[in-house]
């Protein structure tokens, strides 16, 4: 059986994918998962989870943020000088996220 | 854990549901991130019939998308709120619905006027998000998270907010003069987002002990007014002259509490003003309009539940 392994860094920070491990039952994929992901890696916790219970819908099905001209959901698409520094954060992450979507 | 070992770990993100928490600690938690959910959900009501009334296709396309987001916000932080195991989204909604669920006292009021929304979208947007960035570091981990993705959106709500407000402020002389008389009836109200001083709020001590939140009503409303202050004044909005606000001179502000009408803050806080209950009750017509959803979903989810029994113990 395969197991999905998430792993967080840090306490409070998020648990993220970082692999998989193949294990007979939970109690031996967690300890697989440790040896594998936990011994290098920065590690506080770790998640292992059955890889078919998890669902997925990708670019081939969905069209992640739709498919038309979205730009005035940005914080950028308005040229102000952002009121608070909270407001410049919260649009510096917005140009990142449309950086990485790879839209123009 | 007991509450003396809760308040020494006390520190961002330091809890999970993976704790055990005492009860004081939990339920202290669900009573802000419900209000704070409560609050998405009512604000995203009061703003709905705007979508209908924005005066171009640009503005009901961002409106649409930033009510959208509001109900997303309302959505993870029931999540966030459930969590600690007190009380279920099912139980909150109806709470809403029966008028026994707390929000924001600037969603009590009507809205009528299309220069009304920047004192929502600008103001109270802006005064939330300077709260909900200082909740990133809150001590319970799933209501940290989810001001990420709050934060994350607001940035646009805001600037949204403003290029409305600077499109009205930059109009017409009539559109000039109304949006200063909205202006002049909601710059009490946003002050009063914060709630009252320090020593007049009663739930802050021990939500600070615990890490639930990190800056006092007073720090939030200073930082408040240092930024939009100024905004205000760059687009011609002339500030009320009460509620008395004294600049410091050092970033502080005092406002004079004594100018602004707490009475009313308390009565909308036990939710008995009357606008803000013909409010509620708009949302809970929604809420039993869509009981068949609910039901239905509910069912299905009972037969999921059984089917995949067998699939999950091989
Ligand atoms: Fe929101
Ligand atoms: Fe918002």
């Amino acid at each position: 059986m395969i197991w999905e392994v998430f792993r967080q860094e840090q306490a409070g920070e998020y648990h993220t994918h970082c692999g998989n491990v193949h294990a007979p039952d939970r109690e031996m994929a967690l300890m697989f998962a440790e040896i594998q992901h936990g011994r290098r890696k920065p590690t506080n916790s770790l998640w292992v989870v059955p890889q078919k219970e998890i669902g997925e819908v990708d670019t081939e099905e969905a069209n992640f943020g739709g498919t038309t001209d979205k730009s005035y959901r940005w914080a950028q698409s308005y040229s102000f000088e952002a009121a608070a520094e909270e407001v410049a954060d919260s649009e510096s992450e917005q140009v990142q996220a449309e950086r990485q979507r790879g839209d123009d | 854990m007991d509450i003396e070992q809760v308040k020494e770990r006390a520190g961002p993100r330091e809890f999970s549901p993976k704790d055990d928490l005492p009860e004081e600690y939990r339920k202290a938690a669900t009573r802000m991130i419900q209000f704070h959910a409560n609050s998405e959900i009512m604000g995203a009501y009061l703003e709905k019939p705007f979508i209908r009334q924005a005066p171009s296709l640009d503005r009901k396309l961002a409106f649409s998308a930033k009510v959208q987001d509001e109900i997303g916000h309302g959505q993870l932080l029931y999540r966030a709120a459930e969590s600690l195991g007190v009380k279920t989204r099912d139980e909150m909604l109806d709470e809403l619905a029966e008028g026994k669920g707390k929000f924001l006292n600037c969603f009590h009021y009507p809205m009528d006027s299309w220069v009304e929304t920047p004192m929502i979208a600008f103001f109270v947007d802006g005064a939330a998000m300077r709260r909900q960035a200082t909740l990133k570091q809150s001590s319970w981990e799933p209501y940290a998270h989810a001001m990420d993705k709050v934060c994350f959106e607001e940035g646009f709500h805001v600037k949204h907010g403003e290029a409305i407000l600077y499109e009205l402020m930059t109009g017409s002389k009539k559109e000039q003069e109304l949006t200063q008389e909205a202006f002049e009836e909601w710059w009490p109200r946003i002050i009063q987002f914060f709630g009252p001083t320090d020593d007049k709020s009663t739930h802050h001590d021990f939500s600070a002990d615990v890490g639930l939140k990190t800056m006092t009503n007073d720090e939030l409303r200073n930082a408040f007014l240092n930024a939009y202050v100024p905004k205000a004044e760059k687009y011609g909005l002339e500030i009320p002259d009460e509620p008395r606000i004294r600049d410091n001179g050092d970033s502080t502000y005092e406002v004079v509490e004594d100018d602004l009408d707490w009475d009313e803050f308390f009565t909308i806080a036990k939710n008995d003003y009357d606008p803000g209950k013909g409010q509620i009750d708009g949302r809970k017509q929604a809420q039993d309009a869509v009981e068949w959803v609910r039901e239905t979903l509910d069912s299905h989810e009972q037969r999921f539940a059984g089917g995949t029994q067998p699939q999950a113990a091989d």
